[in-house]
């Protein structure tokens, strides 16, 4: 893999996590197609639309993650904050004019595509966390200084995200930004501070939607009580158990359009495991489950502190929301919609976390996980002192 | 599956980190939040080995059920046939509409709004269908049986949620006709009366079932896993009935009810030498494809549900005895006593029995004749009640008759032990007995066929699909009721009362005809209705071979009197008179000449009513062109009995073109191939003089058939011995 190799690095890129990103991109082109031909059969008169789209997708996502590759992650530190106030930008944006989904302003229109800022905004943060706790160091440790802007950025992106309303993503974008800031050394009673101030908030704004507050109860009450399994939760797991084992057959599942309407999107998963079966879903599982123990590798070789937390970011983000949808679908959590990453129907999501997926992979290639055996022996350093003072950056 | 090398931190090849600035801490968390993802994926893991593999046969039984779906395939209902292969009942295919509420959802408004305008119903009827029903429930009725037609303007419209059902729908041919025998069928085209209720378990089949499987796109396909089991469908039933006698019947019943201004009638018909039943019916008639207008109780069928006091016509005992017995000759005289006599009770009571006729002295024959009470009570004394007893019962009365109709009484025949003083008396002329308008006829029919009694039956055979014959019905002998010798006294009698006796009325030129009047006070709820009767006649034709048994009645007629002789009589003359003219000759029975074919035997059609003619022709697939006016067929070609093609046309010529031309002359009908009975009978209805020669067949005959001439002329007819067996009557 000569080819794959990051010029300001020399170094190969960490071949385990691309091909796993790979093979799910294409299984998901025959899940997608069989999750989505009777619907779109139905909507379009053609089985193939959504397949079509979605195949476009993965195309447009090989060409992000590519572009993550090549660019050196080392200059996004100080374009975070300018990016992520665009994002915020296109939050606010999308608030005012966007497209409405199901009762949710998630959606505006670029370039003829339609995306959903939420999902650039989630990585605009995390690229920007990552960049500040680099930047300050051991100033996180410090309350005003260094936790409360951290804080208070979360906060602005993850409330305009709620507002959409966006309940699911604006809750990952909390959990996957504690994550880091734990993993960036805040203190412990800070993060404890945050999320104890941010416990009745989201009581609060679960509440204040009367179907937000039915399915944390059907949830509450199928898991601790009697009470019953809401419907597409239900097909769902009917739809893994039918699979059973060894599954019934690509492009075999009964579930998928009688009883699981829309299951290309966030209910992929229950398809996987009704076509496929248990191993079916294990060998998706395995797949995130390498991109994350390649992830944490990644991030223990990086070279300096922004490498390391956006490695771990990126990762965590993939992974985290891989196990949220499959626990969802499973009914381990509570019914939210969120994607399994690579794998379900929609854009916005496979672009930004392919071209993430690539930041990673140009993180690997400057480590010397798989160093270019030509041009350096083992036990050589090829990388230049690190400069560790940067710029001053909010 | 790749597992983490470890979280000990091994040391990796060619890495040599500069620690960073408190990296105790930060791989410390690190590793803790490693150490939290990879539980949440055994939780998963472990969630997905709970589900797939430990109670997956659980939640794949369950998804089975869920695209799974089990039809029946609902068997086709057995057609009924007339005895000529006529089709009196058969089905058709309605359209049904039915509704998901669920996948309907709010939907509902504007399939109400849709429905409402193509059905003329209001919006609310069908909007309370879909609001009343209850939440879990996912299939709801819209419309029921309607035609194609109108269907196809639902579809057009093709609304999500709303499912299309094929049903079939019995479909009686004609209407009224025979409707009572038919009876109904339930809105499952279950039977619920009549034959459909009687020969249910034939006719119904055996439904079969499909499990189809729903794919992604919806549709349905049969399910591999289950075996597809093909309906069976029902039998078909060959009737006795004529459809052309059954025609003839009714229009005449009706006609006399009409005239007699009667609240009611009935007729039965039957072939007194097999006892087949050749037509029934009663007045008002019931149509079938309308059972939801009628009430509980009109689909009775009152000649086997009803008994009533039958009077005169059961001096047929009195006279049966007294003959089979050798205890009175026809020629024995009798004192009428002026047509008042008075027989002492034990008691010390006095009963009176009147006669409406007075003479001083009548023959035992002449009582017969005329009908005469006194003759009758007279006559019993001498019979005794052990024998008179008896010989009701060898008649039938008092035990059903066994005929394959449902909801036959037995009637009442009372023991002689529970019989009061004056019962034998009274008995001896119809009275203190209780019998069922089939027992009457199924009783003459046993004088007609020289004293034995056939069973009565009206389903000839049961046929399958294929046209192979399940089970057919021989006329079966119930017993011999009298002897031959008393069978022709009694025609004898019965003749005479035709002839010179209480029924003049039926006379017919050239037609020998035996029967016996009867008029009885009417049983209304166990009691007599005072000034209500039941008037009937029943007889026989012809006398010297009789071939038809029929008997007519009336209920409360109230226009020309209440005797049998003059309001029964004239219905049950029209109907022979008819009848004759009708006389098919039935080649084959139906069956043997599989409609299916495409080759079929020309119906008779002549001396029917052009409306029904056409029916039978139609029920046929034969086309029919009429020609002249009038309403009534007098002549067909191809004539009955030809081998035509289905579609083939019948030409039909109309009585006001027959008969008489515009000069006032006849056309002389076509005799060649007619027996001399019925040649004569021919010439005879139209008021020719005859002249024979030979005997045996028609073979020619002068003036020709065709020829116009002027009415009353003598026509020569020229007969040969026949060649092949004689054609029945009928």
């Amino acid at each position: 893999m000569s080819s794959l190799t990051v010029k300001s690095r020399q170094n190969h890129i960490d071949l385990p996590t691309l091909i796993a990103v790979l093979v799910l991109m294409v299984l998901s082109l025959g899940i997608v197609y069989s999750a989505s031909a009777g619907w779109a059969m139905q909507k379009f008169g053609e089985s193939n639309r959504l397949l079509n789209s979605h195949a476009l997708k993965i195309l447009v996502g090989i060409v992000a993650l590519f572009a993550g590759v090549t660019i050196d992650y080392r200059k996004y530190r100080k374009l975070t904050k300018p990016v992520l106030l665009g994002a915020i930008g296109l939050l606010l944006v999308t608030l005012l004019l966007g497209g409405e989904l199901k009762g949710a302003t998630r959606w505006i229109q670029f370039a003829g595509f339609g995306f959903q800022p939420s999902e650039f905004a989630k990585f605009a943060l995390l690229f920007h966390l990552c960049s500040l706790i680099a930047a300050k160091g051991e100033a996180i440790k410090d309350f005003k200084r260094g936790f409360l802007p951290m804080i208070i950025w979360i906060g602005l992106v993850s409330l305009l995200v709620l507002l959409q309303p966006n309940f699911s993503t604006g809750t990952m974008i909390v959990v996957v930004s504690l994550i880091i800031l734990f993993v960036g050394r805040a203190r412990l009673h800070h993060l404890f501070l945050a999320v104890m101030y941010m416990v009745p908030l989201l009581i609060a704004y679960v509440i204040s939607a009367p179907y937000r507050l039915a399915r944390i109860q059907s949830f509450l009450g199928t898991q601790w009580g009697s009470g019953r399994v809401n419907y597409q939760l239900w097909q769902g797991i009917i739809g893994f158990g039918n699979g059973g084992l060894l599954g019934l057959g690509p492009g075999e599942s009964k579930q998928r359009d009688l009883f699981l309407p829309e299951s290309y999107g966030d209910f992929v998963f229950s398809i996987v495991g009704e076509e496929y079966g248990f191993l079916g879903t294990m060998f998706f599982m395995t797949l995130f489950f390498l991109i994350m123990i390649r992830g944490f590798k990644i991030a223990k070789h990086a070279h300096e502190e922004f490498g390391r937390l956006l490695a771990l970011g990126i990762t965590c983000t993939v992974t985290v929301y891989a196990l949220v949808n499959a626990s969802v679908s499973l009914g381990i959590l509570p019914t939210t919609g969120l994607p399994m990453p690579f794998v379900s129907y929609g854009g916005s999501s496979l672009v930004f976390s392919s071209f993430a997926v690539g930041a990673l992979l140009n993180i690997s290639a400057q480590t010397d996980l798989h160093p270019r055996s030509t041009r350096l022996p083992d036990g050589v350093l090829p990388v230049e002192p690190l400069q560790e003072q940067s710029p001053k950056v909010y | 599956m790749v597992f983490p090398d470890s979280v000990k931190s091994k040391p990796e090849r060619g890495t040599h980190l500069p620690d960073q600035p408190s990296g105790r801490g930060f791989s410390g968390r690190v590793f803790t939040l490693k150490l939290f993802l990879m539980v949440s994926f055994l939780v998963v893991a472990g969630r997905l080995v709970e589900i797939q593999i430990l109670h997956a046969p659980e939640y794949q039984s369950i998804a089975k059920k869920q695209y799974e779906q089990r039809f029946t395939l609902p068997a086709v209902r057995g057609n009924i046939y007339d005895r000529n292969g006529n089709v009196l009942a058969s089905n058709t295919m309605y359209v049904s509409f039915a509704a998901d509420p669920k996948i309907v959802a709010d939907r509902d408004d504007a399939i109400a709004e849709k429905f409402s305008r193509i059905f003329g119903r209001p919006k609310l009827h069908y909007l309370a269908k879909f609001r009343g029903a209850e939440p879990s429930r996912r299939f709801i009725w819209l419309e029921r049986r309607v035609s194609p037609e109108i269907a196809r303007k639902v579809e057009a419209a093709k609304f999500e949620g709303v499912v299309v059902i094929n049903e079939p729908k019995r479909l009686y041919h004609y209407d009224d006709l025979a409707g009572v025998l038919i009876g109904f069928t339930d809105i499952d085209s279950r039977g619920i009366s009549g034959i459909e209720l009687q020969h249910d378990s034939d006719l119904l089949g055996i439904a079969g079932a499909v499990t189809m499987q729903r794919d992604g796109l919806g549709r349905t396909r049969p399910s591999a896993d289950y075996p597809y089991i093909a309906p069976v469908n029902g039998h078909h039933l060959v009737l006795t009935i004529n459809l052309a006698y059954q025609a003839i019947v009714e229009e005449e019943l009706k006609r006399g009810v009409a005239l007699n201004k009667a609240d009611g009638g009935l007729a039965i018909m039957l072939n007194p030498k097999t006892g087949e039943i050749l037509a029934l019916a009663t007045s008002p008639a019931v149509n079938p494809n309308e059972s939801a207008t009628y009430g509980p109780g009109a689909a009775k069928n009152r000649i086997i549900t009803d008994m009533f006091e039958p009077g005169s016509v059961f001096k047929i005992v009195t006279a049966g005895a007294a003959y089979d017995h050798d205890i009175l000759s026809p020629g024995k005289r009798f004192n009428t006593e002026g047509g008042e006599y008075k027989i002492r009770l034990r008691s010390g009571g006095v009963r009176l029995i009147r006669d409406t006729h007075e003479h001083d002295v009548l023959t035992f024959q002449e009582g017969i004749e005329l009908s005469s009470n006194i003759v009758m009570a007279k006559a019993v004394e001498q019979i005794g009640a052990e024998r008179f007893y008896r010989q009701a019962r060898d008649f039938g009365f008092g035990i059903p008759t066994g005929v394959d109709l449902p909801g036959e009484v037995r009637g009442r025949l009372k023991k002689p032990h529970e019989w009061s003083g004056t019962s034998l008396q009274a008995m001896a002329y119809g009275y203190e007995v209780a019998v069922t308008p089939l027992q009457i006829a199924t009783a003459y029919a046993a004088i007609a066929n020289n004293g034995v009694l056939m069973k009565p039956f009206v389903v000839a055979r049961v046929v399958n699909e294929r046209g192979d014959v399940i089970s057919e019905q021989q006329p079966q002998k119930i017993r011999t009721v009298v002897s031959v010798k008393t069978a022709r006294l009694l025609t004898q009698a019965f003749e005479g009362a035709v002839e010179r006796g209480t029924a003049l009325e039926v006379r017919l030129n050239g037609l020998r005809i035996a029967g016996k009047t009867g008029t009885a006070k009417r049983i209304v709820d166990g009691r007599y209705a005072p000034g209500s009767y039941t008037s009937s006649f029943v007889g026989y034709f012809p006398a010297e071979d009789p071939q038809i048994v029929c008997l007519v009645m009336m209920d409360n007629p109230r226009a020309r009197g209440y005797y049998g002789g003059a309001t029964s009589g004239p219905v049950f003359r029209a109907i022979t008179q008819r009848v004759i003219h009708t006389s098919a000759k039935f080649s084959k029975p139906p069956d043997a000449e599989p409609r299916d074919r495409g080759i079929i035997a020309v119906p008779d059609v002549r001396n029917v009513r052009t409306v029904i003619a056409s029916k039978i022709l139609h029920g046929l697939q034969l086309s029919s062109q009429v020609f002249g006016e009038g309403d009534v067929v007098i002549r067909q070609s191809p004539p009955p009995g030809a081998r035509v093609e289905k579609g083939d046309v019948v030409k039909l010529v109309l009585n006001n073109d027959i008969g008489t031309d515009r000069q006032g002359r006849m056309v002389v009908p076509d005799l060649r191939g007619m027996s001399m009975r019925r040649a004569m009978n021919r010439l005879v209805a139209e008021e020719f003089e005859v002249e024979f020669e030979g005997s045996g067949v028609v073979s020619r005959q002068l003036p020709r058939p065709g020829e116009r001439v002027p009415p009353g002329t003598r026509i020569r007819v020229v007969c040969e011995p026949r060649g092949t067996a004689p054609a029945a009557l009928y």
